[in-house]
């Protein structure tokens, strides 16, 4: 690629103003540009493109990541994939976070951000506390949350059985197939809602009162307000939450590994494909297998974000 | 806001998103910080010499060799024992270079590895060693065995190990026959390998050779508090179903009969249902089993060891919630007298030093039999864990094996024993030192078995199997999967292994 074109794309990139063409200035900014982006491209080339190349050589072979013996087996990891069980109900539960995570996130959010924008008392604070989760670790979140379901000592069926509910004295959620990645799900929103919500109500406000104004004028019910000028003026912001939510919901690695203690949960009723991939890569050391999965994945991630990202493509308004 | 900073916004976005995105999938194999246990996954123990009645017998059969009258106290450092002048080199070290030992430091910490340097370099003068104690052994050491540069003695254990019988498999362990062949450090007239506890080193023989060496003795069996037991006035059950009516005895007092450690059931997989099996059945369905055969797990002494263990969450003498807790928790409910067993290795006193009640007085069980079984009746789980090993292709594998004849030496051993309360699987090593109740309690235990040793190899030698197994033997033990669903998981797991060819097998005769 030639350098002009390179800056070229630069520039569409980052939109610089148009300088008058063909003065000396502009040459010295494109210098400045390109020398200051090298150190950065350098680096992600070595530690991220180069990693990513090399998965995908393994997804061929059957390195056991053991020792230099890296032997291909063309497309046998594949096929083995295919026929996983173990596979299929880790991406099943992929699945179903990604109907969920962005449907409820995104959902309680844009609630709580307009409650917290109609000017109702403590406000502030209910935004600090609900921000909150997102500033402790994922890793400090799921310990707190496991004690939080244990089953006997835990905040949980300590507050059901006060509370008169005997049924849920001592049940084991992260111990029950049926109950583990529910839980896990219900402490991913927990900690999501308050980041978006932050996001969401610094867009809200950027919105001129006027318009809100005049429609009450013309008799606009709150909820005509908010599908009509609200969600319509959000709508970038809106749509980053749900693709970075859809692309989150095939991660989820930290939550369920710590909360399931790495084995995927009983009857690996919680385990994704990120916690699956991470045990075939090194508990069994079938590192050749586990990048086949991992080459599944980002196909998946790369086609999730594409379609979601023309789903929710509309021209964006001005104001 | 100007039309084209908003578009520069949305493409940013944009590019945001699709980065974001795949980043996301391309560090998921980069990701790091698992949790399981800190109990390391000791590994089963195989037969292939009928072990040795006892220390005194050994004794006794070996003869003694010549030179045992010329000792020499150790250069200038001041060893605090004695090595006979033909145990001081058997090796022919080089001195002048640096021993670079990486190791697992969990529970046991790594005051006896640090011992084991300074009286390596004490023997040999001029000698550095490099102790290196550490914990996720296997995202540190992968690379260096992958590059082709890694140490020269490895102490694999903990969370994240690395897969030793991967390694084996891969040709990255050296044989160890010539450091079992040397003579040992400091029991004059022995070799290194007839120091060692019978029985404790067999899992790590690979087709006759000595491929890695345990650094514990581990007994397992049934913990109870001993103050309790007496309170109530029971007595030991012998058999299975003494055990299930003593159950329904505790139960009746409203205390729940057994735990165990819910979300890693690989304690009641390696160490309480192979013995069932072996009590039930003898040595012969367990070598089924381990050699992958057809139907291996439909042995009807098999059956009934599912059905006996199932009886447990079928007769609702399990702890609410035990599913749900990990070994600490399990452990820590029991120690609150919440339930009254609980299966586990005998690491589980000093694991649990820091909760135990004062009064509690913790002991060790053997796990009961069946009147009419084909199996010693005194049959106990006594193995080796924590692996260590000289890699093949490390810098001095000499100096490896100097290493670990110096740390499961008997002076090693004592002051393990004296420093860690713990035992390493070296005969009489715990002469002379101060042993806790629990621990005696399970040495005892070892010692009645004479030799009856019970062993099973499927979960060492195939990683899937141990870990598929463990998702099965939750959902038998919840209710999920009933003992004929389990066994023909485990019978199918098993075939697809046996056919896959891109798995070494491995079999065993006895």
């Amino acid at each position: 690629m030639s350098q002009r074109r390179f800056c070229g794309i630069l520039n569409t990139a980052i939109s610089l103003p148009k300088a008058p063409r063909g003065g000396r200035m502009n040459q010295g900014k494109r210098g400045l540009i390109v020398s200051f982006l090298a150190v950065p491209l350098l680096l992600y080339g070595v530690f991220v493109l180069v990693p990513y190349i090399a998965a995908m050589v393994f997804a061929f072979t059957k390195w056991r990541g053991l020792s230099a013996n890296i032997s291909f087996n063309g497309i046998n990891n594949f096929i083995k994939l295919s026929n996983d069980s173990n596979f299929l109900n880790a991406l099943s539960h992929n699945g179903v976070a990604l109907i969920v995570l962005p449907v409820c996130i995104v959902g309680l959010a844009l609630f709580f951000a307009f409650l917290f924008t109609q000017g109702i008392r403590f406000a502030r604070f209910f935004r600090i506390t609900f921000f909150f989760p997102q500033v402790m670790s994922t890793v400090v979140v799921a310990v707190l949350w496991s004690f939080i379901f244990h089953p006997t000592i835990g905040l949980i069926n300590g507050t059901a059985t006060a509370l008169g509910i005997s049924g849920l004295k001592g049940f084991p959620w992260l111990g029950n197939a049926s109950t583990v990645f529910p839980a896990v799900l219900a402490v991913t929103i927990w900690q999501a809602v308050g980041f978006y919500m932050v996001m969401f109500v610094a867009g809200m406000q950027n919105i001129p009162t006027s318009y809100y104004e005049a429609a009450k004028i013309d008799g606009a019910t709150p909820w005509v307000l908010f599908w009509q000028i609200t969600v319509p003026l959000l709508w970038d912001t809106l749509r980053t939450a749900i693709i970075f939510l859809a692309a989150g919901a095939m991660d989820l690695f930290a939550l369920v590994n710590v909360m399931t203690n790495g084995s995927g949960g009983p009857s690996r009723g919680a385990d994704v494909l990120s916690t699956y991939m991470y045990q075939t890569a090194f508990t069994r050391s079938e590192f050749g297998y586990a990048s086949a999965m991992g080459l599944v994945l980002l196909l998946i991630v790369l086609g999730i974000s594409l379609v979601s990202m023309r789903l929710t493509a509309r021209d964006s308004l001005e104001f | 806001m100007a039309r084209n900073d908003l578009l520069s916004r949305r493409k940013f976005l944009k590019l945001a998103m699709l980065s974001g995105g795949t980043a996301a999938a391309g560090s998921l194999l980069a990701a790091c910080g698992t949790s399981t246990p800190a109990a390391s996954t000791a590994a089963p123990a195989q037969a292939t010499a009928a072990p040795v009645a006892s220390a005194a017998a050994a004794e006794a059969t070996a003869a003694p060799v010549a030179s045992a009258a010329a000792t020499a106290e150790a250069a200038a450092g001041g060893l605090p024992f004695t090595v006979a002048a033909d145990a001081l080199d058997p090796f022919k070290l080089a001195t002048d270079v640096e021993v670079d030992g990486v190791f697992f430091a969990g529970g046991f910490g790594d005051g006896y590895l640090k011992n084991t340097g300074t009286w390596m370099e004490q023997i040999h003068p001029g000698l550095k060693v490099k102790v290196q104690g550490i914990q996720q052994v296997g995202p540190q050491l992968q690379p260096r065995f992958v590059a082709g540069n890694p140490p020269d003695v490895v102490g694999n254990s903990g969370a994240n190990n690395l897969d030793t019988v991967g390694l084996l498999n891969e040709g990255q362990l050296l044989d160890l026959s010539a450091l079992m062949d040397a003579p040992s450090l400091d029991t004059p007239g022995k070799t290194f390998k007839e120091t060692l506890i019978p029985g404790s080193q067999d899992d790590g023989v690979y087709e006759g050779k000595q491929m890695y060496l345990n650094m514990a003795y581990t007994v397992f069996g049934l913990w109870y508090s001993k103050t309790a037991f007496e309170k109530a006035g029971y007595t030991y059950p012998k058999t299975w179903a003494e055990m299930l009516t003593l159950c329904e005895d505790i139960k009746k007092g409203g205390v729940a009969p057994w735990t165990y450690q819910g979300k890693y059931p690989y304690y009641l997989r390696e160490w309480v249902l192979p013995t069932l099996i072996y009590k039930n059945g003898g040595n012969a369905p367990l070598i089924k089993i381990d050699n992958l055969e057809a139907s291996a797990w439909s042995d009807p002494s098999v059956v009934q060891a599912v059905e006996d263990l199932y009886a447990l969450w079928d007769k609702g003498y399990i702890l609410e919630g035990t599913a749900g807790m990990t070994h600490t928790e399990a452990q820590t409910a029991w120690l609150q007298g919440k339930a009254f067993f609980i299966p586990s290795g005998n690491w589980l006193e000093n694991e649990m030093k820091t909760t135990t009640p004062a009064d509690f007085t913790m002991v060790i069980g053997a796990i009961p039999g069946y009147a009419d079984g084909k199996g010693d009746q005194n049959g106990v789980q006594a193995v080796g864990g924590e692996p260590f090993f000289v890699p093949s292709k490390g810098a001095h594998p000499q100096h490896g094996l100097e290493f670990l004849r110096v740390m499961l030496s008997k002076n090693s051993a004592k002051w393990f024993a004296e420093n860690v309360s713990s035992v390493m699987p070296v005969l009489n090593g715990t002469e002379g030192a101060n042993i806790s109740a629990g621990m005696q309690s399970s040495l005892d235990l070892a010692s009645t078995a004479n030799g009856a040793i019970v062993r099973l190899n499927y979960g060492t030698w195939y990683r899937r199997l141990y870990d598929e197994g463990d998702v099965y033997l939750g959902e038998l033990m919840t209710g999920v999967k009933k003992p004929a669903d389990f066994i023909q998981a485990m019978q199918s797991l098993a075939d697809e292994i046996a056919k896959d060819p891109d798995t070494k097998k491995y079999t065993r005769s006895a």
